[in-house]
């Protein structure tokens, strides 16, 4: 009964190395978001831990949800899907009613002087009921309009959604999930493709519609063009990682956090570490998620079913996609676009939704088996 | 077909190795951006959190030849702000004020201003010791103490060109102060510091203070008692004859050593905004370019002497006119000279005489004397603004223009290329290289840091056709048209010169330059004195050229030996009991002339005599002694005015 590593028996812990990663990038990232806010929220709030404090709360709160998570039976969210997935569309609509306006995007719906945003609990959402679907459609995943258009056109209208908020940052993930979530479905690669070539047209058809789109991948072709407005962040992140050179200025040493860079706790925090810890403390802080990675995607191979699969891979796939967007743009190395980096960044949405989503896919892992 | 679990892993191991590949290209890219650019990087990051707030050092003084200040910075304790490092502005200005004599709300409103710093006006700049020391007891976060200085001169608009002026921040921006700016510059330090993106000091950082280091001395060869006199005589003249300008040089011809040199108009550098640039922006002395007139003969008879083409005992006889090319070329003396040796053509300064010495020489040989003098080319002093002067081009020279250039006409030259030409007379043969500055000194410690050594440019005549010159000129001054400018015991060799000024291709009537060049003691010559006086207008009628300019440079020389402790020799030519007897002046015809041409007329003519107006009227209707009479130089003529007909002239 004992002679492999993953039994058919449920084991009791899950994945204990998603786990230990976990713990660790959310330690890491309670010190980070302190060290980076420290300045920001003393000259703001007057008090440099107000953002670190909440970030605790929040860590505290999400690690608690992902351990109750992964006590849930997944099986019971493929029940549910429907379901989340109205309430999400329902929360996206919601929010563009009676939402809150925070830094030029009506991207919160505040209750009293909590704020959540539905795009995180809807990116989860859509997750689990693009899983269901896949699951659902596994014998005409070839087709293309009954295979591929239903789960992509259900994608693109919760990113149209989003897009009126407006939020780049989590359409882009959106986007990214799904495809990945397709791909992994079985999809035709033509179809992908041609989503490809229709995406390049659609982003056509926006610059030639509003031209200042433009502005932002000119600004990423060329920060130093723009060094007081569009590449203003960008080069200052540049600053950062490049102050930090190999091993970094040390804990706490950051420069660029007093003031210069805009917001060093959220879509940022990467420059400050950058810049604090070195190449050496990004390479790890990399090394970490590749771990998480795969971890997660190694679970979705074991998952005992198609919908453990798709939805292991929905979820490592959006911890995954954010991870290359947020180091991406602040690395320069792809156009801005605000996404937090997953378990550091400061935030408690995106912390309690991300975590609860680990917790489902460590409870795929404890129902992992071995190859059937 | 429906998809399998096996290509469903082979797709999630195919999207594992994707990812894995995307966060390897991060690490590339950060390699890129924390290894390859991070020195580049961070020097930019580094230079955005700095803030320097600047001190200035002190610019250096500019010294007279013994060390006395002519102009130097004095400076008082300033007030430096720095607002986003003053937490409690309200009350840093309510300490501050009742120190500075200022309100409350002017010091408030200054040291809130969004700027890196500020100087808090008018209370905070140039304070006495003590307000800055009570400044300082304050220790107020953000309020720092540097000196601020202002150029200061003591001697008021003396060796106003010379010096120059100095403009925002102190910068040189004409004359010395221009030339030498980098010298007098000092270097700025400042205090440095690590500030937050809104300026605030970023706290533990601390501060750095580089000290600002003082600009070196310039000390230079003007010699403050010379350069006092040369001055005094220059108002003196403007007093007497009203001139459009004047300029004076003053030279040790054995170095190239520039010992006065002063121009009219003057401005007060202190505060040359109020003065016309034309006053500040040009040092007429080594930009203002005109016709030499008789001052340039010395090149020619130089020349003429080095060539062995004159032997000053032979003679030459004037009939008044000289002819060229079927011109006649009058001389300034109606009626000529009549018979007289090259000597005397030189004391008389005849015209014909100087023509026949330039057909001798030839074109090419008067012509490469003159650039070998330094004409036609700047003369490398170390002012700004220098003038190159105009020669003909030789290959228009015809018959002409040798002759008139052989008697000064027709070129252009600065006053500097003269007194070099005639310093290289003066000291054996030797153009030299003029200069100002000869020394550049630690403002501190005194100690010299640089060195100027006089620059021979090139030997231009042998040391015994110098001698010869000088002879000449010497006698010029005992016993011809320079006779103004002979002090006994002096030995003071020179030469007049009047010359026309042309404007648009004509000579301007009635406008003259009147110069006098001059040197002594002339065996020796110590100094080289020269002056111009462009348009005189004398206030008591009829002045002749010859009374002019010769006892300026007489008085500046007098003055300027005597000060530099030159004993009186009795070795000169006596002025009186000469062989042969002192040559009587003939008296010029003034009859009918009306006033004004009788002025134009005197100035033209060299001859040292007095006029003296009597009566009332337009014309000349009588003198005494009639013309044509030969009476001593130095004689008073009487002018009578009526109201006749201008016979005219």
């Amino acid at each position: 009964m004992f002679q492999t590593r993953a039994t058919s028996t449920p084991r009791q812990a899950g994945d204990l190395a998603i786990v230990g990663v976990i713990l660790v990038l959310l330690s890491f990232g309670i010190t980070m978001v302190h060290s980076a806010s420290s300045v920001v929220s003393a000259t703001r709030f007057g008090d440099p831990f107000y953002f670190s404090k909440r970030q605790l709360i929040w860590a505290i709160i999400g690690v608690l949800c992902m351990f109750w998570f992964s006590r849930i039976d997944y099986h019971v969210w493929r029940k549910h899907a429907p379901k989340l997935a109205v309430a999400s569309f329902a929360m996206l609509v919601l929010v563009l009613i009676v939402g809150v306006n925070r830094g030029g995007s009506k991207a919160w719906l505040g209750i009293g002087s909590l704020g959540i945003q539905p795009s995180e609990f809807a990116k989860l959402g859509l997750v689990v009921f693009l899983a269901h679907l896949l699951a659902e459609s596994a014998d005409r995943m070839h087709s293309f309009w009954r295979g591929f258009v239903p789960p992509m056109g259900l994608a693109l209208v919760a990113v149209g959604l989003i897009m009126l908020e407006p939020d780049l940052g989590q359409s882009v993930v959106i986007m990214g999930t799904t495809v990945i979530m397709l791909f992994a479905a079985g999809t035709r690669m033509s179809h992908l493709g041609a989503l490809f070539g229709v995406g390049m047209l659609g982003f056509g058809g926006l610059v030639a519609v509003a031209p200042y789109r433009m502005d932002r991948i000119a600004a990423f072709i060329d920060p130093w063009k723009y060094p007081l407005g569009k590449g203003y962040q960008i080069i200052q992140s540049l600053y950062a990682l490049g102050s930090g050179g190999i091993l970094g200025l040390g804990l706490g040493n950051s420069r660029q956090k007093f003031l210069y860079l805009p917001e060093p706790q959220t879509d940022f925090i990467f420059s400050i570490i950058g810049e604090e810890l070195g190449l050496l403390g990004g390479i790890c802080v990399l090394l970490l998620f590749a771990v998480l990675v795969w971890r997660g995607i190694r679970t979705a191979i074991y998952a005992p079913d198609e919908f453990g699969t798709l939805l292991g891979v929905g979820i490592t796939g959006m911890i995954a996609v954010q991870v290359l967007i947020n180091i991406g743009v602040v690395t320069g190395s792809i156009p801005a676009t605000g996404i937090t980096l997953p378990f550091i960044s400061y935030g408690g949405s995106s912390l309690t939704l991300l975590l609860s989503g680990v917790g489902i896919l460590l409870n795929i892992s404890k129902q992992a088996g071995v190859v059937r | 077909m429906r998809v399998t679990r096996g290509m469903m892993r082979r797709r999630l191991v195919v999207l594992l190795m994707a990812l894995f590949a995307a966060i390897l290209a991060l690490v590339g890219r950060l390699f890129f951006v924390q290894v390859l650019q991070s020195g580049w990087l961070a020097g930019l990051a580094k230079s955005s959190w700095d803030r320097t707030v600047p001190l200035a050092g002190i610019r250096g003084s500019i010294l007279d030849s013994a060390g006395q200040p002519l102009t130097y910075t004095a400076t008082a304790p300033t007030i430096v702000a720095v607002p986003s490092q003053i937490k409690d502005k309200p009350g840093t200005a309510r300490k501050l004020a009742p120190i500075l004599n200022m309100s409350e709300a002017s010091v408030l409103r200054q040291i809130s201003q969004r700027e890196l710093m500020v100087y808090i006006r008018p209370g905070g700049r140039q304070m006495s010791e003590a307000k800055a020391n009570q400044i300082r007891a304050l220790g107020l976060p953000g309020i720092y103490l540097t000196e601020d200085g202002k150029r200061a001169y003591p001697y008021g608009d003396l060796a106003a060109q010379v010096l120059g002026i100095t403009g925002y921040e102190n910068v040189g921006l004409t004359g010395l102060e221009k030339q030498y700016n980098s010298v007098l510059t000092g270097q700025k330090g400042g205090i440095t510091f690590y500030a937050k993106a809104n300026g605030e000091l970023i706290p533990g950082e601390g501060q750095s203070v580089v000290e600002p280091t003082d600009g070196d001395d310039i000390k230079t060869t003007i010699n403050l008692q010379v350069q006092q006199y040369v001055e005094r005589e220059i108002e003196q003249a403007v007093a007497e004859y009203n001139p459009d300008s004047v300029t004076a040089i003053v030279e040790n011809p054995q170095t190239g050593a520039i010992v006065a040199m002063a121009n009219y108009p003057t401005f007060n550098p202190a505060d040359w905004r109020n003065a016309p640039p034309s006053t500040y922006n040009r040092n007429l002395a080594i930009w203002q370019t005109f016709e030499p007139g008789s001052t340039f003969k010395i090149v020619t008879l130089s020349a003429a002497l080095q060539e062995n083409k004159v032997n000053l005992q032979d003679s030459f006889y004037d009939p008044g006119y000289y002819e060229v090319a079927g011109h006649r070329i009058r001389c300034w003396k109606a009626g000529g000279h009549g018979s007289e040796s090259f000597l005397q053509v030189v004391e008389n300064s005849c015209n014909p005489g100087f023509i026949a010495l330039g057909e001798r020489l030839g074109k090419e040989s008067l012509f490469s004397y003159i650039r070998n003098f330094g004409f036609g080319q700047k003369t490398g002093i170390d002012l700004p603004g220098e003038g190159n002067g105009i020669l003909f081009k030789l290959n228009r020279v015809g018959p002409l223009e040798l002759a008139t250039t052989a008697f000064g006409q027709g070129v252009s030259v600065t006053p500097i290329q003269q007194v070099m030409a005639v310093g290289a007379v003066a000291n054996g043969g030797k153009l030299m290289k003029p200069y100002v500055v000869s020394e550049i000194l630690n403002h501190d410690t005194g100690q010299v840091v640089e060195e100027t050594k006089p620059t021979v440019v090139r030997q231009v005549i042998s040391s015994a056709t110098a001698a010869q010159v000088r002879s000449a000129l010497e006698s010029v001054v005992a016993n011809g048209s320079g006779g103004k400018a002979y002090r006994d015991g002096y030995r003071i060799a020179g030469k007049t010169g009047t010359a026309q000024v042309a404007k648009n291709g004509h000579y301007e009537s009635g406008h003259y330059i009147v110069s006098f060049i001059g040197m002594a003691p002339a065996n020796q010559p110590k100094l080289v004195a020269y002056i111009a006086i462009d348009n005189p207008h004398p206030k008591h009628g009829v002045v002749f050229g010859g009374v002019i300019a010769a006892p300026i440079v007489g008085n500046i020389l007098d003055d300027a030996l005597h000060e530099m402790g030159v004993q009186p020799s009795p070795e000169g030519l006596p002025k009186k009991y000469r062989y042969p007897e002192v040559p009587p002046v003939t008296v010029p015809n003034f009859q009918g002339l009306t006033l004004k041409q009788a002025q134009n007329f005197a100035l033209q003519n060299s001859a040292n005599l007095k006029v003296d107006i009597q009566g009332q009227g337009q014309v000349v209707v009588a003198q005494s002694p009639a013309g044509g009479s030969k009476v001593e130089p130095g004689s008073v003529i009487r002018l009578y005015l009526g109201d006749g007909k201008p016979s005219g002239n």
